[in-house]
């Protein structure tokens, strides 16, 4: 393990608002936002937009240090490196104020920092974290709990994984939310975050530019995605990719309502690579362990950390399927936790090695 | 003379079909721009894309909003935005989806120097 290095794990928020006009509400909403005011936000958090696409149902841009999806009640931002993603949170408020919105919901999560000691403040301890979020966000949102998720202590590399969630009253008034645009338990959508480290030092290869090659970070991008498998991962996706210089890559998919996200660190000694993606327990069950399956053959992983939010009665054999699925290609469950979130549903969080280890 | 290193908005089919007439017959490279007043992404593009069309004269930037000409996207099999089309006589020699500036630039400057 290096002594330092870049930070590849992210910190994830994920920003709900509900609006007065109902017409604006459920077409465009935040889309509308100038692009200077995105700028503005992005600037708080030290990061910047490198490429970007949109379609009918949302935009999604690949930033200097991850992404950021924007659709018309719901922003996500996910940010790596020493990013102080949570100082997007006031930015966010404000503007979105401005055209008629109120935050309804608050999720932040993170997995465990490679190097701890290089994050600043607020990002220097989870219980600074949710301190500086409380104070950002509107006593309305008067459901929050704060969880801290452990693996097993004797794995040698710990992902411990940390929620903060905060709601509003809105989910007791039962108001009828589209089942892709909502934390309510009542919806069957899922979100799922994966953490992994120790790649695989053939596939990490991969994510190196090739010196002299004169092609821009889009095309080598493009061409990393191909190269890797990443591209089969969902072959229906559009994908936009980018190649950083000398190293490291970043994906956003978009695939109608649903985004998925890849970012590489692949240097040795804290390689690190997350995938994310979206979507419904009653229409992709099966499909949804697949797709973990293929990323854990594209980065063969050492370590690997899968986070599954959902409803509470959806995620029922969730756990046992990805155990199921994950164990052929030799990773070995080492823990399971789960925690319910008050109006933001179920975390179902697991940790993995590989056998080669 | 005036349209020359500005990017031409095509508010009508009768519009887009003229500027696509004068661009074949010219034999320019033509630069054409699918955007919609919705998408982030086609705003965060614009200004790097009014630079291109400075710079470049010599070749020719359109625009086209997805929801003031649905059949034109519809045609082109339009589906995320912003698409850029490079059409030079007639056919389209290429296409770049999404806002990449160096992938933009780099596609321009391919077809730009083929004779």
């Amino acid at each position: 393990m290096a002594v330092s290095g870049f930070e590849g794990f992210e910190k994830r928020l994920e920003l709900h608002f509900s609006g007065d006009d109902p017409i604006r509400v459920s077409n465009l909403g935040l889309r509308l936002l100038e692009f200077e005011s995105v700028d503005d936000v992005l600037h708080a958090v030290q990061c910047t937009v490198v490429s970007a696409v949109g379609n009918r149902y949302f935009d999604a841009y690949v930033l200097s240090e991850s992404s950021l999806f924007v659709y018309p009640t719901k922003i996500i931002i996910k940010t790596c490196g020493t990013t102080q993603l949570l100082k997007s949170i006031r930015p966010l408020l404000y503007y979105a104020n401005l055209m008629g919105f109120y935050l309804s919901d608050c999720k932040y999560t993170r997995g465990s920092f490679i190097f701890p000691q290089s994050q600043p403040f607020p990002h220097t301890s989870f219980e600074d974290e949710v301190f500086y979020i409380e104070n950002c966000l509107p006593s309305r949102l008067s459901h929050r709990k704060a969880s801290f998720m452990p693996s097993k202590k004797s794995s040698s590399q710990s992902h411990a994984w940390h929620v903060f969630t905060a709601s509003d009253d809105h989910h007791h008034h039962g108001h009828p939310l589209s089942s892709m645009d909502s934390l309510s338990p009542a919806s069957s959508s899922y979100t799922v975050e994966v953490c992994m480290t120790e790649l695989d030092r053939t596939t990490a290869q991969k994510f190196f530019r090739r010196p002299g090659d004169r092609k821009s970070g889009d095309a080598a991008g493009r061409e990393m995605t191909e190269n890797t498998g990443i591209r089969g991962i969902n072959p229906n996706a559009f994908i936009c990719d980018f190649a950083f210089d000398p190293c490291g890559y970043s994906m956003n998919g978009m695939h109608g309502e649903k985004y998925s996200t890849v970012h590489v660190t692949p240097e040795e000694g804290y390689s690190y690579a997350s995938f994310e993606c979206v979507g419904s327990l009653a229409h992709d069950r099966d499909d949804f362990v697949e797709v973990l399956k293929k990323v854990v053959q594209v980065f063969r992983p050492g370590n690997m950390s899968v986070a599954i939010s959902c409803a509470l009665t959806a995620g029922d054999d969730v756990w046992t399927r990805v155990i199921n699925g994950l164990e052929p290609l030799g990773l070995k469950c080492r823990s399971c936790a789960v925690d319910d979130f008050p109006a933001a549903g179920t975390i179902l969080f697991q940790t993995f090695t590989s056998r080669r280890k | 003379m005036a349209e020359e290193g500005q990017v031409i908005s095509c508010h009508t089919v009768e519009a887009w079909e003229e500027q696509l007439q004068k661009g074949n017959e010219s034999k320019k490279l033509m630069v054409i721009d699918f955007t919609a007043s919705w998408c982030g992404p086609c705003r965060f593009i614009a200004p790097f894309l009014s630079e291109l069309a400075k710079k470049l004269p010599h070749v020719t930037f359109l625009k086209v909003d997805v929801d003031e000409l649905k059949s034109v996207a519809a045609d082109w099999a339009v589906e995320a935005m912003p698409t850029f089309m490079f059409v030079k006589e007639g056919n389209i020699v290429d296409k770049v989806v999404g806002a990449k500036k160096d992938e933009l630039q780099q596609t321009v400057t391919k077809h730009m120097a083929a004779a």
